[in-house]
């Protein structure tokens, strides 16, 4: 790994990383004076942020978006080690606590050019078009003020995009044009999870995923080492890093890496002026007719509430008094076992095959929201502590568990968790190395989410069962993706943005990535994230051309 | 380019003049008309451009089951069989270009029966490869698992070798049907089965380079062209067939540099030539349709000498070449 990250951005001098050029080459990138008012800041480039940055600079805006990450070259940066990607993850400080503490880290967030898609495990499912009318039509949490045809519509862009690899017939859902590049081929671990769903009588498919299956531009295609969480070092992956960034460039945008955005500046008439970052040590400021923030569930409400003025005390866009508040994370507990065979579940992205079963199904169930499970094949380090904290396992018998790795086999959920106002983020007095008060993250499971888990513990177990799997056993304690915090929605009262992103009480100031989510869904987050970002840029340059901006 | 490889390409003034034909017993020694030589010798001429077609798809279901069984860790013993069973059908197929008499040979006889055979069972192989996985005759199973239509090449190359000896000895009857169209129609099926073969892979590869249509536009036509003759009432000449069929052999060649290309493309490209020689695009595939185009052209040449108004070859040739290609 190259070191000294912190001191040293790449993206400077007219001029960025090409993350596709295996001697560390440049691009050239457009650069702005600070003084300039740029169309559009964005803080943070990933799913929200990344996709945004390219296609407002492809609508002809001037652009220029800051991660606090450093601006990797995965073909030169990324090592196949799981410890030594740890600089992949946004691992500054914060508090977590409450009934069930979230566990931050590499599991739900990445501080990178890219964000957390340069880590991302690729799998990218649409939400089932019920979800975003959850209240209305299926009684829980909250309507979304998009319509899932729309939706629809923008999912296929993002799809297209990102050159997802999937089934070539989805059996889940209303009809959906074909994915871009065939399925992958499935591993031992995605064979099994398909033999348990015959088994059990559910449908299974290939999991559509964002790493492609035959050589695209400058991508090559996925080699199946299964490092995909710790960064694809062979651009197979199309991150944000990949796809998103290097579209912006081209069409004029400036990335600003190892940029870490401490307030937004409001001016008297409460319109966003501006934004105060710290890049090289120094403390600058950026001048911008619009701020959009992109810095995921738990940076985009700190930000906010960090902007704070004596005419916003809550905190900017707070006047709902809902920043930070109806975070949701997505349960992630996993049934394990051991088959007689090797099974070798490391090879390949680790998801390669899905069902949707229960995202689908509502008979039989005794909670709110949905489900889907998918194949599992975590490294060695993780696998370890799985055994050490979902089983804790120790010393010998730790070390024979582990000399069954190649025989394990497990399945993983991604749940839905309801949102509770009470779950939330707030400021905490203590402070990073930027000096800035950093989040208190609080959480707890609601009785549904935890009828759901069960619900699902127990299903996967069958799964498994029925494979002739032994030494079965269930890891109840894990999660993984963020949403909420800023969610979307019809009325300045119950929400924090409008269905454009656009918050209600500045009209300059937009939020655009996982926290807008008024609901999360029973799958994974990120190509939802990049639909509404997409239609976020359509809309911004529709109301630009109506004068509306 | 092709014509030299797998056609006399008008060098039978040189085959013509050759000594040894004298053992063949249906060629009338001594002068020859010009007219009457050529027509008396198609057989041969014809039977060893059919071995020439099944020596080159011997050789490439050779490579091609080489690397691909190779891939699968010959995990099942039966692996090997396509392996000896295409060499001795190249070796067999090589004996009969450079064999100067018109008679058949029983032990490339039976060789080609046997490739015959394997490639049935190899089929059969593969498709219970496909089946017994879940899902079945599923997409991902019919692009991952063992690939339905390769064995069947060596089929098409035991067939081709077995018309060979057919030809050589002058019968102008195979299974009770004419040999000259049996030949075309098989050429022309085998070339819609390598299509549907060609047309799954690249599928799977989601047809990332326009060029991959080709493969899957160009060959069902110059089939459909080769099939038609082998129905219709021979002509002396098929120059638009011929030209299509050229064309194919043409788009062969230029699919292995292709796949050459495609292997660069992978994570490491030719450094790491041991890992995507293997995973990458298949280079030893493509030159199976220009086998099977060279097939087909020998098989035209079967048809012509039928022609009521003597042999295509004749007409065709008459300018040394062809003329297929640089008049089309
Ligand atoms: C290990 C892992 C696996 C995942 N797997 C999947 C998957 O398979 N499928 C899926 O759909 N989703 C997956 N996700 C979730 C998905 O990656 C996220 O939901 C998505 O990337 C969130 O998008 P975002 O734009 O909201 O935030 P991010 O992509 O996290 O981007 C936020 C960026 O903002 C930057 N930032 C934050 N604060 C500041 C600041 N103050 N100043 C400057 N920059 C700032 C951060 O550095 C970061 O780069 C996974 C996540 C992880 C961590
Ligand atoms: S398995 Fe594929 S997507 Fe994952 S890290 Fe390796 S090449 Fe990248």
């Amino acid at each position: 790994m190259p070191v000294d990250f912190d001191s040293r951005p790449r993206a400077v001098a007219g001029r960025a990383p090409d993350v596709f050029d295996p001697k560390g080459g440049f691009v050239p990138m457009r650069s702005y004076d600070e003084d300039e008012a740029v169309d559009f800041v964005i803080v943070g480039t990933g799913a929200g942020g990344g996709t945004l940055a390219a296609r407002l600079a492809e609508l002809g805006f001037s652009v220029v978006a800051f991660d606090a990450g450093p601006f990797f070259r995965p073909l030169l940066d990324f090592a196949s080690d799981e410890t030594a990607q740890n600089s992949l993850y946004w691992t500054d400080k914060r508090v977590c606590d409450g009934e069930n503490p979230i566990k931050m880290g590499g599991n739900n967030s990445g501080k990178a050019v890219g964000g957390s898609t340069v880590h991302f495990a690729m799998v990218s499912l649409r939400f089932r078009p019920e979800w975003f009318k959850s209240r209305s039509a299926l009684g829980y949490g909250a309507d979304w003020p998009l319509d899932w045809r729309e939706m629809w519509h923008y999912y296929t862009v993002a799809e297209r995009a990102l050159a997802i690899a999937g089934p070539v017939h989805y059996p889940w859902g209303p009809k959906r044009p074909r994915y871009p590049y065939r399925a992958h081929e499935i591993n031992a671990a995605g064979r099994l999870l398909a033999q348990g769903c015959e088994a059990l009588g559910y449908r299974w498919a290939e999991t559509p995923l964002a790493t492609v299956s035959a050589p695209r531009g400058k991508s090559p295609p996925c080699v199946y080492r299964g490092f995909c969480r710790f960064g694809c070092s062979t651009n197979a992956k199309q991150s944000a890093l990949t796809v998103w960034i290097p579209r912006a460039l081209k069409a004029g945008a400036e990335i600003r890496d190892l940029a870490m955005v401490g307030r937004i500046e409001v001016d008297d008439q409460g319109l966003a002026r501006g934004v105060h970052y710290v890049r090289e040590g120094k403390w600058r400021f950026q001048r911008a007719r619009h701020v959009v923030i992109s810095a995921y569930a738990i940076e985009t409400p700190r930000l906010l509430l960090n902007s704070a003025t004596d005419r916003f005390p809550q905190g900017l866009a707070n006047s709902s008094g809902l920043v930070g508040r109806n975070l949701m994370t997505q349960s992630n507990q996993a049934a394990w076992g051991r088959m007689e065979d090797q099974v070798r579940w490391y090879k390949g992205p680790p998801s390669l095959t899905i069902t949707e079963h229960w995202n689908y199904e509502d008979r039989g169930k005794d909670f709110f929201g949905g489900y889907c499970w998918m194949g599992q094949g975590p490294m060695p380090i993780e696998w370890v502590s799985v055994q050490t904290g979902a089983r804790g396992l120790w010393g010998e018998r730790l070390r024979t568990e582990m000399m069954d790795y190649n025989h394990q086999i497990g399945v993983k959920m991604v749940g839905e968790m309801l949102p509770d106002e009470a779950n939330r983020v707030t400021l905490d007095s203590d402070t990073d190395q930027y000096g800035l008060p950093i989040p208190r993250i609080t959480y707890r499971w609601g009785d549904n989410d935890k009828r759901l888990i069960k619900h699902a513990l127990d299903q996967m177990m069958m799964s498994l069962d029925s494979v002739g799997a032994t030494k079965l056993f269930r890891q109840e304690d894990d999660t993984n993706h963020l949403a909420g915090t800023a969610r979307m929605g019809f009325t300045p009262e119950t929400s924090v943005v409008d269905a454009d992103c656009r918050s209600w009480d500045i009209p300059n100031l937009w939020i655009c990535d996982g926290s807008v989510f008024p609901t999360t869904g029973g799958v994974n987050p990120a190509l939802t994230i990049q639909a509404i970002a997409l239609r976020t840029a359509d809309r911004i340059k529709a109301l630009a051309i109506r004068g509306e901006l | 380019m092709q014509e030299g490889s797998c056609q006399d390409n008008g060098s039978h003034t040189r085959d013509h003049a050759a000594p040894e034909g004298g053992a063949g017993s249906s060629v009338p020694d001594a002068p020859m008309s010009a007219e009457l030589a050529p027509a008396a010798r198609a057989p041969l001429y014809a039977a060893r451009d059919l071995n020439r077609c099944s020596g080159l798809l011997a050789l490439s279901v050779l490579l091609d089951s080489s690397v691909e069984h190779y891939r699968g860790n010959f995990h099942n013993k039966a692996m090997y069989t396509p392996l000896s069973v295409s060499t001795l059908s190249l070796a067999a197929s090589v004996h009969g270009v450079t064999g100067r008499r018109p008679l058949g040979h029983k032990t490339r006889l039976a060789v080609f029966a046997l490739a015959i055979v394997t490639g049935v069972a190899g089929t059969l192989f593969h498709v219970y490869d496909i089946i017994r996985k879940p899902g079945g005759f599923s997409w991902q199973n019919l692009f991952y698992s063992a690939p339905l239509g390769a064995p069947s090449a060596l089929t098409v190359a035991g067939l081709t070798g077995f018309f060979a000896e057919r030809v050589r000895r002058g019968q102008t009857q195979v299974f009770g049907q004419d040999a000259a169209r049996l030949a075309a129609i098989t050429s022309a099926v085998a070339m819609v089965g390598t299509t549907a073969e060609a047309g799954l892979l690249h599928f799977r590869g989601a047809f990332h380079n326009p060029f991959m249509f080709l493969p899957v536009a160009m060959p069902p036509i110059a089939a459909g062209f080769l099939a038609y003759a082998g129905i219709t009432t021979p002509r002396t000449a098929y120059p638009f067939t011929r030209r299509l069929l050229t064309a194919t052999s043409l788009m062969g060649l230029a699919g292995t540099a292709f796949h050459v290309y495609g292997v660069s493309r992978a994570m490491g490209g030719w450094r790491n030539w041991q890992q995507n020689m293997v995973d990458g695009p298949p280079i030893p595939a493509p030159p199976s349709f220009s086998a099977l185009a060279f097939a087909g052209i020998a098989a035209l040449r079967l048809l012509g000498a039928k022609a009521p108004n003597g042999p295509e070859r004749l007409g065709a040739t008459k300018t040394g070449a062809t003329g297929a290609v640089p008049r089309a």
